[in-house]
């Protein structure tokens, strides 16, 4: 579940919940809800970058994230730049837990998205996965509705 | 200024936490209706959100002390903010 979790959305949809792992998912079916299982798959497009820097003198380490950050003699670069994908789950495989008296074609709001899309970029390579989205019900999935103007680089909150 | 894109917390220059932004929306910016002061207000929660941008810490370290539920507005390329990524996003 989205770090956030709040009971709300922007449309006030029917917010689907996801269970991230086996025990978990098996507490819902028993409580009647449908699991469209998915496995958990990380897109070579969501990236994050470090470098670490390290003082010379004491030998403390810094993470950087930014090329804007300035450059400081009393440090030396100890790992140069390098791309990572910057999220970890407990579980290799996900669903999406539907209630019963889901309608076919009703939209809905996917609070915890189990695929990864992007949700915000920069001009220095970087990519973060988007969180939440809505979608409609199409009787077997959820058709997730990527809107690729939600890939932005600003964050609101 | 510092901001991490994973947790979306913003720090000072120096390290001092200021918030963790928490909004579920995906608002797009440019939507939202302009007010005279610069801020914007979200149609969702009829809060002003505050763009960060020409703000220095210590105005912003004041404005979140004085309302800790300050909407503000971090863009990734903006000139008076740092990017911090330190490690993964743990999704629970």
């Amino acid at each position: 579940m989205a770090f956030w979790s709040r009971n709300k959305n922007p449309k006030g949809l029917r917010i689907i919940k996801t269970a991230r792992d086996e025990k978990s998912i098996n507490k819902a079916v028993k409580n009647g809800f449908r699991a469209i299982v998915l496995k958990v798959e990380p897109s070579l497009e969501i990236r994050s970058k470090f470098s670490v820097i390290q003082n010379k003198k004491t030998g403390e380490v810094e993470t950087i994230g930014d090329y804007r950050t300035s450059n400081n003699e009393e440090f030396e670069t100890v790992i140069d730049w390098t791309f990572y994908y910057p999220y970890s789950f407990k579980s290799p495989f996900a669903a999406y837990l539907i209630p019963k008296d889901i309608k076919v074609g009703e939209r809905v709001y996917v609070e915890d998205l189990i695929e990864d899309y992007i949700g915000a970029s920069w001009n220095q390579g970087d990519a973060y996965r988007l969180e939440s989205c809505e979608a409609i019900w199409n009787g077997e999935n959820l058709e997730i509705l990527y809107d690729e103007s939600n890939n932005r680089s600003n964050f609101m909150g | 200024m510092k901001f991490n894109p994973l947790t979306k917390e913003i720090y000072t220059d120096k390290g001092k936490f200021i918030k963790q932004m928490s909004c579920p929306y995906r608002m797009n910016w440019d939507d939202l209706e302009k007010s005279t002061d610069g801020s914007r207000k979200c149609v969702t929660c009829n809060h002003s959100i505050i763009d960060t941008e020409f703000l220095s810490d210590d105005e912003l370290v004041k404005m979140v002390k004085q309302n800790p539920e300050t909407c503000l507005k971090i863009d990734l390329n903006q000139t008076n903010i740092k990017i911090v990524t330190n490690g993964f996003l743990e999704q629970k």
